[in-house]
């Protein structure tokens, strides 16, 4: 009996309209959390909306069929195509049924295509499930459970191989797993759940870092919540180094709050790097540049070549400092401008000799 | 940005409770439906399906198909469909007795609700649940499904009872056509 009734229903029927193809209200009443990137009406999608058939409607009835098919197909295979000439369509377009070979090429061409102009129109794509045969709609129906089945055992895989990571970032593989391990698993996975749903108090048993700029906020501080040694897409352990890559990067965009921890370190900063942060008072400054001369004086004294030169007149100025935010990099940077002193300073004595030498002469 | 990497777990877990929650505590029908739909969307990705479990999502849908906001039975019921395409979430709707519950709703005037029922009672068969999913009531009720209008419906209830059930189960509740009918399936009268 059923048999008989779906040989019926071919994609070369008469079409009707149906009721699901028509565009709903848009909610205009949601909360912001709740807004998303387009607005949308409220409905449901459920594997029964979806479908490999699509309708294209408003095509500019101007002969662009094979057009049309080109950038259908940019989404995958088309396996058939046809104009609905006997769907009502609005004046000067055309309707056309297009069947992709698979339901992902029909979701992304409708994602991709709805709502966009096309030859001076705008097109409208909606799934047409009514085309389907008992046949299509029972592959729809398995590959979708495939999926979904694939989908969680991997997500499942992946959670367990995390878990693993944290306690022992060697063991990549689970099918490998010692029972240690799995044993462990089992736990993690059983606390998980607490884990989880205490996770306001969590956050509180991590020491506080400064601030990183507002843009990495939430990623920086979700990867520190999970687990700390994951490994991102490409395969890197990025995390263990965030921290110390955020400071430098937050120090140049959130000056505020690190200019404080820098003097109180009484790190040196160039003048108008500090003019550069905020307001720094007059006298202030000058005490700065009181001290920075004193250490100056201190550095000339005891590093120049060791020679205990007298010094007369007015000190020639001091290159200037290169602060590195960093303290290792800083010394090495003294010590690499200490070593290029001590060099420059040899090569400046012999070229005076040698040139006292012809000035005598004469 | 919570939708790619690995660190967005916890954040979707925390956005789905935020949704869970609202929708306990509002007072507003138009909002609640919103959030079910909300909910009922999220149980598409098979992502969410561990969060959801966890939720108890399942049995929320299941408490909105008893609901008279016909809104609140059809977004349900979607997602109840959605969900119920995993192993897992099928097992939580059997141990709450969810079978009835969606045949229930096999009765609905909305087509879209309807379809989810079917969809959902083929995600429900194992051979546990097999005897009272081909009920001959619901075998009844696909047979009339299999003569309807809509190609849709007509598709769904054919893949039903070629899947879901025996040939003699089907020629069985076809005989029984003949002489008592059930009401399952039959469209409530509006109001």
């Amino acid at each position: 009996m059923a048999e008989t009734v779906s040989s019926s229903s071919d994609c070369w029927d008469v079409p009707e309209v149906y009721k699901h193809h028509e565009q709903q209200k848009i909610c205009v009443s949601r909360p912001k959390y709740r807004e998303g990137r387009k607005a949308k009406a409220v409905k449901v999608y459920t594997i029964n909306l979806e479908s490999r058939y699509l309708m294209v409607q408003g095509v500019p009835a101007i002969g662009v069929m094979a057009e049309l098919i080109q950038l259908c197909a940019l989404y995958g295979a088309v396996e058939e195509y046809r104009p609905l000439d006997e769907y009502p369509a609005e004046e000067f377009t055309e309707v056309y049924l297009i069947k992709f070979q698979k339901l992902t090429s029909a979701r992304a061409a409708k994602r991709h295509m709805d709502e966009k102009s096309f030859y001076g129109g705008v097109l409208h794509v909606c799934y047409v499930p009514e085309y389907e045969t008992v046949e299509d709609t029972r592959h729809k129906l398995q590959d979708r459970r495939r999926y979904v089945i694939r989908t969680v055992q991997n997500k499942a895989r992946e959670n367990k191989q995390q878990e693993g990571a944290y306690k022992e970032p060697t063991t990549s593989d689970t099918t490998t797993t010692s029972e240690g391990t799995i044993a462990r698993q089992g736990k993690t996975s059983n606390s998980d759940h607490t884990l989880v749903t205490s996770n306001t108090s969590h956050f509180l048993g991590f020491p506080l870092l400064p601030l990183p700029p507002q843009e990495h906020y939430f990623c920086g501080h979700k990867n520190q919540h999970r687990n700390i040694p994951t490994e991102d897409k490409m395969g890197t352990l990025h995390n263990a180094i965030t921290e110390t890559k955020h400071q430098p990067e937050e120090r140049s965009t959130s000056r505020q709050i690190s200019s404080d921890t820098d003097k109180s370190s009484g790190r040196r900063l160039t003048p108008n790097q500090a003019s550069a942060m905020r307001f720094v008072p007059r006298n202030t400054n000058l005490e700065n540049r009181k001290r920075r001369m004193e250490e100056a004086a201190e550095h000339s004294l005891t590093d120049v070549s060791g020679k205990n030169e007298p010094l007369i007149g007015p000190q020639l100025p001091e290159p200037p400092k290169v602060d590195m935010e960093d303290e290792s990099l800083n010394t090495t940077v003294s010590l690499i401008r200490n070593t290029m002193k001590q060099a420059g300073s040899v090569c400046d004595l012999r070229p005076v000799e040698k040139k006292m030498k012809p000035r005598r002469r004469i | 940005m919570w939708r790619k990497g690995s660190c967005e777990g916890s954040d979707r877990f925390e956005y789905l409770q935020t949704l869970v929650t609202e929708f306990q505590d509002t007072d507003s029908e138009e909002a609640k439906e919103q959030v079910l739909a909300n909910l009922a969307n999220f149980a598409y990705d098979p992502k969410n399906m561990e969060h959801l479990r966890q939720l108890q999502v399942p049995d929320l849908f299941l408490d909105m198909l008893t609901e008279d906001n016909e809104n609140f039975v059809e977004f349900g019921m979607g997602g109840l469909c959605n969900l119920s395409m995993d192993p897992e979430c099928r097992d939580i709707i059997l141990q709450s007795n969810g079978i009835s519950l969606v045949i229930n709703c096999l009765s609905s005037q909305r087509e879209e609700t309807v379809l989810s029922a079917v969809t959902t009672l083929m995600n429900l068969t194992t051979p546990l649940s097999r005897p009272e999913i081909t009920d001959p009531g619901v075998l009844q009720c696909m047979l009339r499904f299999s003569l309807s209008q809509s190609p849709r419906l007509r598709n769904l209830a054919a893949v039903f009872l070629q899947d879901c059930c025996t040939e003699e189960q089907v020629a069985q509740a076809e005989q029984q056509m003949q002489g008592q009918q059930t009401a399952v399936g039959i469209p409530l009268p509006k109001d």
